[in-house]
């Protein structure tokens, strides 16, 4: 393969990587603050590509627009089944977790396929048509390069918030000790319920933003499940920056795996990389090395 | 752990004895039941409905004329959600419980092939409406019959179509990899081969990703003459649009029908819209079939949906009419009497065509090409059934109009 073939292959990898790096750090956000592994995740994602699809096609907004008001929305969602479902089984085991993020996503993937049917939509706009050309050699999808923008800004929000606000200090120091956060004065469950709708609406603004260069159906946030969980394992489980870049590393990976040693390799590479994490590095690529 | 599954099992039990009361009575019931399973739901949804749609036409069409054997016909739906495993689940479920003495299905090829050891162990008959692909017809079993064609015919179907139309010297292949596709990808080697055509390139892909673009830069490199598909619906769109993105410009697009023969591919909603123009693909039928009883089929349907049918409906509708005719033959539930019914089976009219088993069980059928020229599917080929004229080569993305 030439140079530009290569870096074309790159540049692609970067743009669905940014998307895969919302997923991942709003599942590494929950993870994070709560101990949680959200097998609900995807399930999420694809809520909000139903609730973009849904104002562009009665409101006639296109998602680049209304991601932040389904964003809103969904952040509401996710604290609400904070404090509904996830609360009563604090301090419960792993399996307890598991099974109910399990059956959260079961139960709104049927309740969507009993509103919408199990038929698949697409989204049609003008901006779809459009090819940028960057030099002579380089060609993006205008699509890919506006989600790519609004993935960084809302990526780089995210991190702002952790880093540098009270709530972000507060789940912080949930995530570095649950039992002494709660006695230096900090609302346990309000913090979580805030950061779990906010590790949520990151996987519907990513869902949104993908919905244009994608299709819709109730099952479609199954994939996205399984890579958020790659994606964090090699962020490094909490650490959302390393979400972040394990994410476009990912995309990258699957774009030139798919380049070289074609696109049915991508997956399995995918999961070979996951596994030598797991098994040589536990605390992921990007993880700080615990003892 | 233990306390956990003594718990799922205090509550499933109660659960099944609840589900078996409220069967009950299967064996007195008032109406005929036929098992149906296709994918009703998850990413083949769109021909789930297809066949949905076709088993209903039949389904009325049938009843109307006093259903069989003097009572109503009762079908059963499984969805396999697109999952093998349900498919074979969907077997079990079907004539352990519900007693059915014939199956149709599945969907797809993975699929059909998944549920051929269940049939064949229970000893029931498995009717296949739809799923091509070649090694569903070489497992030896005596149960299954395929009413439409294999992927060997569509290979051949566009090989011939080509050599008559620029005769292109090198073709590609872009699969799905999934049983469907890579009977495609086998069949479409070793016969472009037999043609003389040199095969540079063979692209085996995973379902439903968001890009596919990588994939076809490596295809462009190789430069084809023409690019085979074997693909479903969606990833049909998916390849075309990126396609155009990626400037990959064969001299022909061709398929193995499928999505790319879908119904929805050509529309704008639906599917790839003004990117599906131009693209090769075969047919086992269309609204415009000579057949007696196409027209009547394809007004039936677009009263019922709103659009018109593409083959895959049709075929589940004939299927149901084979698997009647059988029964009526048979005389009776018996899954061997209806078995050997079907063997000796000879229907010289209905809406898909002729309709006979071999001694594989595969019905003799023909295979159309289409081309889709201003967002409508035309018959091109062959000569004596073609409606339009093909237009090759395909233009350059960037010629085309907007």
């Amino acid at each position: 393969m030439d140079f530009f073939t290569t870096l074309q292959a790159v540049v692609n990898g970067v743009l669905t990587g940014a998307l895969y790096a919302l997923v991942g750090m709003g599942m590494a956000l929950i993870f994070g603050v709560m101990r949680i592994v959200n097998f609900a995740h995807g399930t999420f994602m694809m809520l909000g590509m139903y609730a973009t699809y849904v104002l562009f096609v009665q409101a006639h907004v296109v998602p680049y627009y209304s991601f932040p008001l389904v964003a809103l929305g969904m952040y509401g969602l996710g604290y609400l089944i904070y404090m509904a479902l996830l609360r009563p089984i604090h301090g419960q085991s792993d399996f307890m977790q598991i099974l109910l993020t399990l059956g959260i996503g079961l139960a709104i993937t049927d309740a969507i396929q009993l509103v919408f049917g199990a038929d698949y939509h697409q989204i049609n706009f003008p901006l779809l048509e459009k090819n940028l050309h960057l030099g002579s050699h380089i060609t993006v999808n205008a699509p890919w390069v506006v989600s790519f923008g609004i993935a960084l800004v809302t990526g780089g929000g995210l991190y702002f918030f952790v880093m540098h606000t009270m709530s972000g200090r507060a789940a912080r120091a949930i995530a570095q000790n649950r039992y002494a956060a709660p006695l230096m004065g900090i609302h346990l469950h309000r913090v979580q319920a805030f950061w779990f709708g906010l590790g949520v609406s990151a996987a519907a603004v990513a869902g949104s933003l993908l919905l244009p260069v994608f299709y819709l159906y109730p099952g479609v946030g199954d994939q996205f499940t399984l890579k958020a969980f790659v994606i964090v394992v090699l962020g490094g489980m909490e650490s959302i920056v390393g979400a972040a870049m394990a994410g476009v590393l990912l995309g990258v990976v699957e774009s030139l795996t798919s380049l070289y040693w074609g696109n049915e390799w991508a997956l399995a590479v995918d999961f070979a990389i996951f596994l030598l994490v797991l098994s040589l590095r536990p605390s992921g690529i990007f993880g700080r090395q615990k003892a | 752990m233990k306390r956990v599954a003594a718990r799922l099992l205090m509550l499933a039990l109660p659960a099944a004895v609840i589900l078996a009361s409220c069967k009950g009575g299967g064996g007195q019931s008032n109406t005929f039941k036929i098992g149906v399973v296709s994918s009703f739901t998850g990413p083949q949804a769109a021909f789930g409905q297809a066949h949905k749609n076709g088993y209903t036409l039949a389904l009325a069409d049938l009843n109307a004329k006093g259903g069989v054997l003097g009572k109503p016909i009762e079908l059963v739906y499984y969805d396999d959600q697109g999952r093998p495993d349900q498919a074979v689940q969907g077997v079990a479920k079907l004539v352990d419980q519900d007693h059915v003495p014939v199956i149709l299905g599945a969907y797809t090829s993975e699929n059909t092939r998944a549920m051929i050891p269940a049939v064949t162990q229970r000893e029931v008959p498995l009717l296949i409406p739809t799923s091509v692909a070649d090694n569903l017809m070489q497992t030896g079993s005596p149960w299954v019959f395929r009413v439409c064609q294999g992927s060997g015919n569509y290979a051949h179907a566009i090989l011939d179509f080509l050599k008559h139309n620029g005769d292109p010297k090198t073709i590609a292949i872009i699969y799905e990899n999934t049983n469907f596709g890579q009977s495609n990808d086998t069949a479409m080697r070793e016969a472009a081969q037999q043609a003389g055509l040199t095969v540079v390139d063979e692209e085996a892909y995973q379902a439903s990703s968001p890009d596919y673009k990588a994939l076809l830069a490596r295809v462009k490199a190789k430069n084809p003459d023409a690019i085979y598909f074997g693909s479903y619906l969606l990833d049909a769109s998916t390849l075309m649009r990126q396609s155009a993105e990626v400037g990959l410009d064969p001299r022909y697009y061709t398929a193995a029908g499928t999505g790319f023969s879908a119904a929805e591919f050509p529309t704008k909603d639906k599917g790839a819209g003004a990117y599906a123009e131009y693209t090769i693909s075969v047919s086992q039928w269309l609204p415009t079939a000579k057949w007696k009883g196409s027209k009547e089929f394809d007004e039936a349907f677009l009263k019922l949906t709103g659009t018109h049918p593409a083959y895959h409906a049709m075929e589940a509708y004939v299927t149901l009419a084979i698997a009647v005719a059988a029964i009526e033959k048979a005389g009776g539930a018996n899954p061997v009497a209806i078995r050997d019914a079907l063997r000796a089976l000879w229907l010289p009219e209905t809406p898909f065509g002729p309709i006979r088993f071999d001694e594989h069980g595969q019905n003799d059928h023909a295979t159309l090409v289409t081309q889709i020229q201003d967002g409508q599917y035309k018959v091109v080929w062959p000569p004596d059934a073609a409606e339009a004229k093909p237009i090759v080569p395909t233009p350059p993305w960037n010629k085309r109009q907007k």
